[in-house]
């Protein structure tokens, strides 16, 4: 029908108003602005439901159920969060698109377009920081999610399959992290990278180790090769994987429906894809609703913890021939960490790792017990529990707080002054709070500037902290020795004196240089400018 | 829905657009404050390349420029100076037209393999590893940093404080290079030749001050699988010196290999880089001790 015909007939407006509503219709596809605005106002939909044309008409709401069990859309069964997890990847996947715009894979240019990113390019810091964020919060919801599903024994029949995808993807989430640690090419990196790979190497035989380290590295030790790899790794291969195993999972999901709260239906039994009419909640809108503006609460607190509380961490540049003191695995691998401080490499990297992946596929049919309510699951859920506390203690003996101890005199000025991060000096003290001079801890003097009395005072402790605790370690004096080395740099020359236990003097010295425009990681970032404003504002008012 | 926290869908979607404002003014604070960020980060990453490069100076070029960059009579040119850093000064005599911060880069990078006109006790090495260096292209950048940071403080000094000591290789008067003269003062009368002071220089002092150490390495022998770059190796000199030229003992050989370097060049190396002339800088006696400290397999 011609528009001029039409609008002969029904008058301008009415003609107007029905291409709109015919346009909304198409974008919407199939809901009408009528329909749209009683969605709004709560009203029930007519018969036949046309809410549920969407999900015929639009790829992207085809694979979402059009109903789902009312018992299952409570926030406190699933909490969301296989759905934070897919909204996770997302936002990992849009910030990761745009940080390789300024990113390539080699080591000549790695660093340096990091420094790039962060120096000149706007939102560059916030890209990269949120991208960390969201890499981080993916391990730690992925694994809450697997948890929950595990409490609730919702891995039971029929969804033995949809919990071996789910096994899947946790695994590919975390080297999905871990792959891109490697890519900002500083030490923190190379190092942690280097030990999850030396890992391998303990496959027996020995030529198979080696060959899967090779195939990793792409040389016997991390370089060009090596970041290609985990590059590609990292955009394309796991990825793709990813994505095909959510569709897997998620189809499975759909298929079996959300498995109901235990205590609703009876032992043995599955009602979940079988959803009376009365217990059933319709995506649009109710649903949808739901989720979108969870997911935007939940992205404005992300986005609020990137530019507050949270920066991604840069350390000096790559460098195969000096190993920092307290290299660290990503806190998700801390319990392999602590584990090789008391096991041999091969069962911890590769014996161990092995059977815990091949048990978590096999719950589901290790687990013969029909029910899924916790009372008669007290075995399970003990074990689980007993699993997550060694897992906890684990991780703990992994952190730098437990890690191997150096010399007395080198964990002092680590302590102080650690060769990567920024430590006390660096972050609260700051160039300006340094006096030039030589300073003793046997002085025991006051100090005008209170942030260096801090200081010393630290050093003061720290140094009888470690001539209390080892035998080796007796009559310590700490000096620092602070001179104005160029315009705007001061040298720090921390120098230990002690005696060891055969009464032999000991002397360590280590110089630190610091500029005065250097600021350390925990610092920048939007936080800074930002209280920066706000005093320069209430300063200037006073 | 029944969810616990929240069940009104009109509160939840008045959640949902507080959340997206939220969303937006976040990312609007952001842009408003990016400008002062990119700028702090800026002077962040240069400071901290300053920072590096004081560790690198440090542990590779302080030991013959000085700990403060004033550079060692004899050894190696002051950095920290004014006629260094002076627009009429050291690039102005060499007739440099790029920046200091290039010529100082290139440098370090590829060192001054060449002893024309040097009056250094040793050439400058080559760093950058583009070159066969040991320091990577970002670490020669750090270094450069280093050095240009003594900007401000060389041009602070006054004609006395500058540690400058006249170059040789500039076709300029060694009297009129001097910033004082720049500055408009007489200039300085020239120093005396460093030659024999009435003592005799000892032999390693002589390895040193007579430049033989920066081509020649007394700690690797000369064999098929260390050849010394530049001039052979001396760490097995006693074993082989004797045995080189048929007829000649090992103390006539590295004699008349002082004295006229071109007599016998080993095979593979250039004639003519070692430079001719140690039979007028050193004396008969000191020539005589430097053949027996270089043949003294405990020195």
């Amino acid at each position: 029908m011609g528009v001029q015909q039409d609008i002969r007939e029904k008058g301008l407006l009415a003609a107007v108003a029905g291409i709109g509503d015919d346009v909304f219709t198409r974008v919407t596809a199939g809901i009408s602005v009528g329909e749209f605005r009683r969605m709004l106002q709560g009203e029930a939909p007519g018969r036949p439901n046309p809410r549920l044309k969407p999900h015929s008409e639009a790829f992207l709401l085809h694979i979402k159920p059009t109903y789902y069990h009312e018992s299952a859309t409570r926030w406190n069964h699933t909490f969301r969060l296989g759905l934070l997890s897919t909204w996770l990847f997302l936002i990992e996947t849009i910030t990761g698109l745009l940080l390789m715009i300024w990113y390539a894979p080699s080591p000549d240019r790695a660093y340096t377009d990091m420094i790039t990113l962060l120096t000149n390019v706007p939102f560059g810091q916030f890209l990269r920081d949120l991208h960390r964020l969201g890499a981080e919060m993916m391990v730690a919801i992925v694994t809450l999610h697997m948890v929950r599903t595990y409490l609730t024994g919702s891995y039971k029949a029929p969804r033995q399959f949809t919990w071996f995808t789910g096994v899947v993807l946790f695994v590919v989430t975390l080297f999905l992290s871990f792959s891109g640690y490697l890519l900002p090419w500083d030490q923190l990196a190379l190092w942690a990278v280097t030990i999850g790979t030396s890992m391998a190497e303990a496959v027996p035989p020995a030529i198979v180790g080696e060959t899967v380290n090779l195939l990793a590295r792409g040389a016997p030790d991390i370089g060009a090769n090596g970041l290609l790899r985990f590059y590609l790794l990292h955009v394309i291969f796991l990825p793709l994987i990813l994505i095909l195993f959510f569709f897997v999972h998620y189809y499975k999901v759909v298929h079996f429906g959300i498995s109901l709260p235990a205590d609703e239906e009876e032992v043995g039994e599955d009602t979940a894809s079988r959803i009376p009419a009365e217990k059933r909640v319709y995506y649009l809108p109710d649903v949808a609703i739901d989720e979108l503006s969870f997911l935007t609460i939940f992205t404005m607190v992300m986005i609020f913890l990137t530019l507050f509380f949270f920066q991604a961490p840069l350390e000096h540049i790559a460098n195969p021939q000096s190993t920092p003191l307290h290299t660290v695995a990503p806190w998700y691998f801390y319990w392999l960490q602590g584990l090789l401080k008391v096991a041999d490499k091969f069962i911890v990297g590769v014996l161990l790792p092995g059977v815990l992946l091949v048990l978590l596929i096999a719950i589901p049919y290790l687990d013969m017990n029909p029910s899924r309510r916790g009372k008669d699951r007290r075995v399970a859920i003990v074990a689980g529990i007993v699993a997550g506390v060694v897992m906890i203690i684990l991780s703990w003996m992994g952190t730098p707080y437990y890690a191997v101890q150096g010399a007395p005199a080198i964990e002092i000025i680590q302590e102080l002054m650690p060769e990567e991060g920024s430590g006390p000096v660096r972050e609260e003290i700051g160039y300006a709070h340094l006096p030039l001079g030589v300073f003793s801890t046997d002085d025991h003097a006051e100090y005008e500037d209170e942030e260096f009395a801090l200081l010393m005072h630290e050093f003061t402790t720290a140094v009888e902290k470690f001539d209390e605790e080892q035998a080796g370690f007796n009559a310590a004096r700490g000096q620092v020795t602070i001179t104005q080395e160029q315009p705007g740099l001061k040298k720090l020359n921390w120098e230990i004196f002690w005696f060891d236990a055969e009464s032999n003097e000991g002397y360590y010295q280590r110089p630190f240089w610091l500029h005065e425009d250097s600021i350390y990681w925990e610092q920048y970032g939007f936080k800074p400018v930002f209280v920066g404003y706000l005093t320069s504002m209430f300063s200037g008012k006073e | 829905m029944q969810g616990i926290f929240v069940k009104s869908p009109i509160l939840k979607m008045a959640l949902g657009i507080l959340g997206a404002l939220g969303c937006i003014i976040l990312l609007f604070l952001v842009l408003a404050t990016e400008n002062v960020r990119m700028a702090d980060q800026t002077d962040n990453w240069a400071a901290r390349e300053i920072e590096n490069g004081a560790l690198l100076y440090a542990n590779n070029c302080a030991s013959c420029h000085g700990p403060d960059g004033k550079g060692l009579l004899g050894v190696a040119p002051a950095l920290n100076s004014h006629y260094f850093f002076a627009d009429a000064g050291r690039l102005a005599d060499i007739n440099y037209i790029g920046s200091l911060e290039s010529y100082v880069r290139l440098t370090v990078a590829a060192g001054r393999p060449s002893k024309t006109n040097s009056q250094w006790a040793q050439i400058m090495p080559t760093w950058g590893s583009q070159f066969g260096g040991p320091l990577r292209g970002d670490q020669v950048i750090e270094v450069t940093k280093y050095v240009m940071n003594f900007q401000d403080a060389a041009l602070a000094q006054t004609a006395e404080e500058d540690p400058f000591q006249p170059f040789l290789d500039v076709r300029k008067p060694v009297g009129e290079q001097s910033i004082a003269v720049l500055m408009g003062a007489a200039p300085p009368p020239v120093e005396e030749a460093p030659a024999a002071e009435g003592g005799v220089r000892a032999p390693a002092e002589l390895f040193t001050a007579m430049a033989c150490v920066g081509c020649h390495n007394m700690d690797l022998p000369q064999d098929a699988s260390n050849r010394g770059p530049v001039g052979p190796n001396l760490g097995n000199l006693a074993e082989v010196a004797g045995t080189i030229v048929p007829g000649m003992s090992a103390e006539e050989y590295v004699y008349q290999s002082i004295t006229e370097p071109g007599a016998h060049v080993v095979e593979g190396y250039i004639t003519g880089i070692m430079p001719p002339d140690f039979a007028t800088k050193m004396s008969e006696e000191e020539i005589q001790g430097l053949v027996a400290w270089l043949l003294d397999p405990t020195q």
